[in-house]
């Protein structure tokens, strides 16, 4: 096999390794989005404290080292995960934190006269908040979420360092057999463009495919 | 034991918090380089041709659009080399940091430029200031005033990125806590006392940004949410 | 002769921001197929006391009775009783992701469990009745001011509620666009429709409205039939208030 057909091969095993870990973090990140938003803006003070400190510190972390306290730290106090669930998880509570930035923000942005008509025609808290705010409010937060998750596509690459096998950590080891960094990295760096780039026009299709007149996907 | 866990304190903790200076490098040579490229990035995509704007956003499309852990690698295995460059971790590091944040903050101000209105461009002008002195004089100013909160946010990313370069060697803040790990054999305290440093320069950092910002609001200029 | 049957009752009504008292004590009664209205200048409290009868707005001190059930106890299911109400904003606060059928469809399907096809018909003809059934799929944002709050009623009335509560519903539309509403609002009081409408529209109050309330300051100064308050007052602030509006509106249409 020469070196192209072997790069290449091990490459798209590792870009399925890289689209598994996605398809796992993105939807559940997204939720927890929702949830943490939700949390923080309608919850009671103790349950919202909590989930602003979780949000304050997957913020405030960064990314790789959250990865590294997952899957190294926490062995220690008898949590063990695989190198791929460490992964996930970091990405899931990274972009879940970043998310429900956004979706808070649009949650806040909703005129209060949709919660008053909710709320008068007899709507509980609950209703309300399904059925009218967060329909809209998610809409508003679109770009906002997805932004973030174009992020977690190309951050998935720091899954190496707790030992997946994903597109870059396959080009770094096939960098180390064989020298040839400029074709190697170049590789892989299309391989995430072409990721980041559909998703892109993925997403502007879906803002105009919720696009509803007068509600403005995005401020 | 206790005696480790003073020793852990006593040395180990400085010299990761030693890693702070280099951490601050990187973060202070990506946004100021960022920032250079960034802003005449943004007037260019704003006010430049047709074929200025293509170049532009291919740029931005591409530095948006790779890991920057690809980046780094890239850069530092294969293009500088090639490019007959002899860039150590540090600068190659600073180099790309900031070559990347330059498509990002391009885009906060090409947001903020475009936020400020044709209107001031106008006034401008007509007052007889050319196109350059127009924008240099009127629109930047007000635009970069309400950039600010989207720079917070550039920033605290950047800091979070720098932790990236580890995989470099630069010897910041995240790659001596690696050392410290390695040398210990404890993976537990050095990275969430890491992670605690981390924490503390992001929200003191863009704490003392936002500052700034309330000291230099204009009333009556449309803040960017 | 049966006594008229007291669809809502008001005792004692209190609210106050602060220091700022809005209401100071507001009592009295709607019957059924009453259209009561309630006017006075900006800042009289008008347009709180609505929003304090279905609890959208919490009262310091007073009572609610709807149909003999007391509103204002905390342990009685406050949403129960706001389905009884129809409630018309100022700013219509039609919700902006739902098509205008859908809108009246909404609180049917999420609050009343009603089926699908069942509500859906319901709305149409709802709509039908405030005119916009050729409207059903548009979004607010592509409906007239008029429209919205015509659909805003059809929302409210899809409920098949007790009583109608009209918070300043023209106070927000273009003058052209009042009249479309004002007729709608005067066709459901002619079929009996029991209404609270907080209102300046004079001709509309003398048209259909049977009482009027007068507030001032948080109470309410004066209370007779429209014709009686407008043109023949014996208070003085009652008498300059109205002289003002009509200078302000002119002749007002009967």
């Amino acid at each position: 096999m020469s070196f192209w057909e072997s790069f290449l091969s091990a490459l798209s095993e590792g870009s399925i390794i890289t689209l598994e870990m996605l398809a796992l973090a993105i939807p559940v990140s997204m939720i927890l989005g929702v949830v943490l938003a939700v949390a923080r803006v309608y919850g009671k003070k103790p349950v919202s404290a909590i989930a602003a400190g979780i949000v304050g510190t997957f913020r405030g972390l960064p990314l790789i080292v959250t990865l590294l306290i997952l899957f190294f730290a926490l062995p220690k106090v008898g949590v063990y995960l695989t190198p791929f669930w460490a992964a996930v998880t970091g990405f899931i509570l990274c972009s879940g934190a970043y998310q429900s930035e956004y979706v808070r923000g649009a949650i806040r942005s909703i005129d209060v006269g949709q919660s008053l008509a909710a709320q008068s025609l007899g709507m509980n808290r609950r209703k309300e908040v399904l059925h009218i705010i967060l329909p809209q409010a998610f809409r508003r937060a679109l770009p906002g979420v997805t932004n973030e998750i174009i992020y977690l596509i190309l951050y998935s690459s720091l899954a190496y360092v707790v030992g997946v096998s994903e597109i870059f950590g396959v080009a770094k080891h096939f960098n180390s057999l064989n020298f040839r960094p400029m074709e190697i990295f170049s590789t892989a760096a299309v391989f995430y463009l072409l990721m980041a780039t559909v998703a892109y026009a993925g997403f502007r299709r879906l803002e105009s495919r919720l696009k509803i007149p007068g509600l403005d996907v995005g401020r | 034991m206790l005696g480790e866990f003073q020793t852990m304190i006593w040395e180990f903790f400085p010299y990761i918090l030693g890693g702070i200076v280099w951490t601050f490098g990187l973060v202070g040579g990506g946004l100021g380089m960022g920032f250079a490229i960034g802003l005449p990035v943004a007037a260019g995509q704003a006010y430049g041709s047709r074929a200025t704007n293509a170049i532009l956003s291919a740029y931005v499309w591409f530095f948006r659009s790779i890991p920057l852990l690809v980046l780094l690698f890239l850069f530092y295995w294969g293009i500088f080399p090639a490019l007959g460059y002899k860039l150590d971790p540090l600068a190659c590091s600073i180099a790309v940091l900031g070559i990347r944040s330059g498509a990002y903050q391009s885009q906060i101000f090409r947001g903020a430029i475009e936020s400020v209105g044709e209107g001031q461009l106008m006034a401008a002008r007509t007052l007889g200031m050319s196109k350059t002195k127009g924008i240099y004089h009127i629109v930047l100013p007000q635009a970069l005033r309400v950039s600010i909160p989207g720079w917070a946010n550039e920033y605290a990313i950047m800091l979070k990125d720098s932790a990236i370069t580890f995989a470099l060697g630069v010897l910041e803040i995240l790659t001596r806590t690696r050392y410290v790990v390695m040398a210990t054999m404890d993976p537990f305290l050095p990275y969430f006392f890491a992670g605690g440093v981390f924490i503390v320069l992001t929200y003191g950092g863009t704490k003392i940004i936002n500052l700034v910002y309330e000291k230099t609001k204009v009333p009556g200029l449309i803040r960017r949410a | 002769m049966t006594a008229p049957e007291i669809v809502l009752r008001v005792e004692d009504l209190h609210k106050s921001y602060g220091s700022n008292t809005v209401l100071a004590g507001v009592t009295f009664n709607v019957t059924k197929r009453e259209t009561k209205i309630v006017c006075g200048p900006s800042g009289s409290g008008k347009s709180t006391l609505l929003r304090c009868l279905n609890l959208l707005t919490i009262p310091e001190k007073g009572s609610v009775w709807l149909e003999g059930i007391e509103v204002t106890d905390p342990s009685v299911d406050i949403n129960k009783a706001r389905q009884k109400i129809g409630f018309v904003f100022q700013d219509f606060n039609l919700f902006a992701h739902f098509t205008a059928l859908r809108n009246v469809s909404a609180g049917l399907e999420i609050v009343k469990g009603v089926r699908k096809d069942e509500a859906k018909k319901i709305a149409l003809e709802a709509l039908q009745k405030v005119g916009l059934e050729e409207h059903a799929k548009k979004y607010p944002a592509e409906l007239s001011g008029g429209q919205k709050q015509r659909v805003a009623i059809a929302r409210a009335l899809a409920m098949n509620p007790v009583i109608m509560f009209y918070d300043e519903p023209t106070s927000a539309l273009d003058p052209q666009l009042i009249g479309e509403v004002l007729e709608v609002m005067k066709q459901l009081a002619r079929e009996g429709m029991t209404s609270l409408v907080v209102t300046h529209e004079m001709g509309f109050a003398q048209s259909v409205g049977d009482e009027m309330l007068f507030m001032m300051e948080g109470r309410i100064l004066e209370r007779g039939t429209p014709t009686a308050l407008i043109t023949d007052s014996g208070n003085e602030v009652t008498r300059e208030f109205f002289k003002s509006i009509n200078k302000l509106y002119g002749r007002f249409e009967k």
